[in-house]
């Protein structure tokens, strides 16, 4: 019944498309975030959704749309008219999601456009209280004697994608544990109770900052500014690919690329504001550099990855 | 630490004209917003969040824990006068209030809740005062295993809170246990009883599962024997508000004990309110001389859960501004306010915003303060919202409990949900079985199923791994205790009552 009301919806609306992007937009926008308020995620979609109302001159809504690791938010937008005036925030979880809900009510390749990417940090692999070691060499040799637990901060999130990815790349054994949420999965760290947790430096240089949890490796090719003594999986030897965790903006599929180009561009003279840019640095984040193409590519090749890897380490359910 | 400078220090910020406003702005809301069924704090917080961001950081988070403690306070208004909780924390207190106040007792029962809420909020602000770093240390050492065990004691102990049958009370228990694993598994990802629906991965929202169990069954129930404005005007009056000596007597030892179970609750990262004051309900209940009286009004039902679930929200701070943890949703929201103004709470920001830290505490007193103030006078006018004809009052109600069931996740679905628990709701009224079981085990199935499934991952699928944890083993001995004496009481009681039968037809 409700797609049938979405179906009629669609097709009423799609006559009145075609026109007029280039006074895009001349009423309300929505940017759906797919996560609860308060988080990482929803502070960054909101403090975008500001500047965007200065550059458009409309008022840009953000309606929290949680769930199903931001899935729920997405086929929310697969739904709504390519018309740019529902966009949405996401994260990597945006390719690392689909992987793991294979059973979701649209084409997250083709039902999807990506329209800009907004920023990125690295993976940052944090040890708990029970770990001894303080560099990454000396924690692989200290989990050989030590079979380590590997916290995440829950089934088909980004920092559940990178453990599987570490855990099976190092060839180490050890356990992962799903939390519900980052914070859960850190006070597990700082107690003891669990030893690893691999996520964005966003969601835990805090804690760094807090000396309650040690930073012991970046998950990737290079070493982080921020912490230039960390260091990175390549170096040790560990085969990884040069990842990052980023965020960026969604459309519905079909949008017209102007418009698409359009969007993006102004996220674009966003980028270039240096207030805004102060504030991705608190937040140990970088602004992206990525243009739309190489962010469409990117988003394509990320989610090929993470769904084959989902099949090597048997996460998904089928 | 000197702790009178820092309290100089924190009154002197929390006095300032500015947060002073912020702290009535907040309170004031989170009394409208408890009366409300339906519309709950995360509800409330989540709509008034962007305005923080214009806010000196300070002054918003004054008012976002004035809407979080405030709505504790007027949730128990609707539970008793309607026998409609205005949030699940207060869902217990419907289970003594509605009667009391269908014995004509409805003042008083407002006026001793605002006082059980005040002595809770107070207990739980002088814990988060003197103990805060201490606590958040033991927090971090109570692993899934404790947990687990705790939960399981919580559930052993709770399950017989109502007054009626208790096979029926364990009967609903589990199935609010199995209707907590509705959702995708958190440890292996399997989808269970979702049938292929996306909204249902994240399992039954909380709010309309209570909502529709409660507000949507108690109006259809009432539809049906409408009486309007059969209130005793009496009632409101002060006289009949005050409480008698026997009514103060029963009520210390409540309000002690409500606290402690309280503040426990409230500083567990994770549990909360809600767990609080269930729990606080059936230690009083357990605890009773004569526990046939709860259920029928007793006043010690309502002292005990509510100074509890307003103790664990002021203890509910402990781990979120010494560990920079949050607890729950409401109070990841919170520190978003902070975090968005460039502050990131952890254990150093007691030394870098002692202005903040100190300002928060003490913000919170003068809260409660100005909710004690302002509540009552206000109890008379909600007892004449009782003279409001139903055939207005209950649509509105309705009204609201959709938008509040509709905004925690913007999705529809959760709307049909609380239609679907508000028929399930009424026929489990005509059925005669219990309700709050039913929440008490929604509540505590996915506390204890997740820490059981992540302390067994823990342990390596070692069970007596488990046992080895001496806090573990001490309260899972305790509850095999506990489920022991239950039984023999309960068949000490039956064999009673069979021989006084025989004796009778002898």
């Amino acid at each position: 019944m409700k797609t049938f009301a979405f179906a009629a919806l669609a097709l009423g609306m799609l006559a009145g498309v075609a026109h007029g992007q280039e006074n895009f937009p001349n009423r309300p926008v929505t940017l759906v975030i797919p996560y609860g308020p308060g988080g990482s995620t929803d502070l960054l979609g909101r403090q975008l959704a500001a500047e965007l109302q200065k550059i458009w001159g409309q008022p840009v809504v953000v309606e929290n749309r949680t769930g199903a690791g931001s899935m729920i938010g997405t086929a929310y937008l697969a739904q709504s008219q390519p018309d740019g005036y529902t966009l949405l925030f996401n994260t990597a979880a945006h390719v690392t999601a689909p992987a793991i809900y294979t059973d979701l009510p649209f084409d997250p390749e083709t039902d999807i456009t990506p329209v800009a990417m907004l920023s990125y940090s690295p993976f940052l692999m944090v040890a708990g209280s029970g770990v001894k070691s303080e560099r990454l060499e000396d924690l692989l040799v200290e989990a050989e004697d030590r079979p380590m637990f590997v916290a995440t901060a829950g089934l088909g999130s980004s920092s559940h994608f990178a453990a599987e990815l570490f855990v099976g790349q190092s060839g180490l054994d050890m356990d992962i544990v799903h939390y519900s949420g980052g914070g859960e999965a850190l006070t597990d760290l700082m107690g003891g109770h669990s030893d690893l947790y691999i996520s964005s430096t966003a969601s835990s240089m805090a804690a760094v900052a807090g000396q309650q949890v040690k930073p012991i490796g970046i998950l990737g090719i290079g070493r982080y500014d921020s912490l230039p003594e960390t260091q990175s999986t390549a170096e040790v030897g560990i085969e990884t690919p040069d990842i990052r965790i980023w965020q960026g903006i969604f459309g519905p599929g079909g949008m017209p690329r102007e418009l698409v180009e359009k969007i993006n561009a102004d996220i674009t003279k966003v980028l270039e504001n240096e207030e805004f840019l102060g504030m991705l640095s608190a937040n140990y984040t970088m602004a992206a550099t990525a243009t739309l193409d190489e962010f469409q590519a990117m988003v394509a090749e990320e989610m090929d990855f993470w769904r084959k890897l989902a099949k090597e380490r048997e996460i998904t359910k089928d | 630490m000197d702790m009178f400078a820092n309290l100089a220090l924190g009154l002197e910020t929390a006095l300032s004209p500015t947060n002073l406003l912020y702290c009535f702005v907040g309170v004031t809301l989170g009394t409208i917003i408890g009366v409300i069924p339906g519309i709950g704090t995360l509800a409330a917080i989540s709509m008034l969040f962007p305005i923080t961001f214009h806010l000196d950081p300070i002054a918003a988070i004054i008012m976002l824990a004035g809407i979080w403690y405030g709505t504790t306070y007027g949730g128990s208004t609707a539970a008793i006068l309607l026998n409609i909780p205005g949030a699940p924390a207060n869902a217990v207190t419907a289970l003594d209030g509605y009667p009391m106040a269908r014995q004509g007792r409805g003042g008083l029962a407002l006026l001793m809740t605002t006082v059980a809420s005040f002595i809770g909020g107070s207990f739980g602000i002088i814990i988060l005062t003197l103990f805060s770093p201490v606590i958040a240390g033991y927090a971090l050492q109570v692993s899934s295993a404790e947990y687990f065990a705790l939960m399981l004691l919580g559930l052993v102990a709770a399950s017989t809170i109502s007054d009626s049958s208790a096979l029926k009370g364990l009967a609903m228990v589990v199935l609010g246990l199995l209707l907590s694993t509705v959702g995708m598994d958190a440890q292996s990802g399997a989808a269970r009883f979702t049938f292929g629906n996306l909204a249902l991965l994240d399992g039954l929202s909380i709010v309309a599962l209570a909502m529709g169990i409660f507000g949507v069954a108690e109006i259809i129930a009432s539809v049906r024997k409408i009486n309007v404005g059969d209130i005793d005007r009496k009632t409101i009056s002060w006289s009949a508000m005050l409480p008698s000596r026997d009514d103060v007597r029963r009520s210390w030892m409540p309000l002690v004990r409500g606290s402690s179970v309280g503040s426990f609750f409230g500083a567990l990262p994770g549990t909360g309110p809600s767990v609080a004051a269930f729990m606080a309900y059936a230690l009083e209940k357990r605890s009773a001389k004569e526990p046939e009286r709860f259920g029928n009004g007793a006043i010690e039902g309502i002292m005990a859960p509510e100074s509890a679930n307003n103790a664990a929200d002021q203890t509910a701070f402990i781990p979120t501004l010494s560990l920079g943890i949050p607890g729950s949703a409401t109070m990841a929201l919170m520190l978003g306010a902070l975090m968005i103004h460039g502050i990131n709470p952890g254990p150093n920001l007691i030394i870098e915003q002692p202005a903040l830290f100190w300002g928060l505490i003490m913000s919170f007193w003068i809260g409660n303060v100005l909710l004690v103030i302002m509540n009552l006078p206000l109890i008379g006018l909600w007892v004449r919202l009782l003279t409001v004809p139903y055939h207005l009052m209950y649509p509105s109600i309705l009204m609201f409990i959709c938008i509040g069931a509709y905004s925690v996740r913007y999705n529809a679905f959760d709307v049909f949900v609380v239609l679907g628990f508000g028929l399930l709701g009424y026929l489990m009224r005509v059925f005669a079985l219990p309700a709050a079981p039913l929440l008490l085990g929604f509540v505590l199935g996915p506390l204890l199923e997740q820490h059981f499934r992540r302390a067994m991952v823990l342990a390596r699928g070692d069970f007596t791994a488990m046992l080895e944890r001496p806090v573990t083993a001490t309260v899972l001995s305790l509850t095999g205790l506990l489920l022991v004496w239950s039984v023999w009481s309960g068949w000490r009681k039956y064999r009673a009552r069979v021989r006084a039968q025989q004796a009778i037809e002898a």
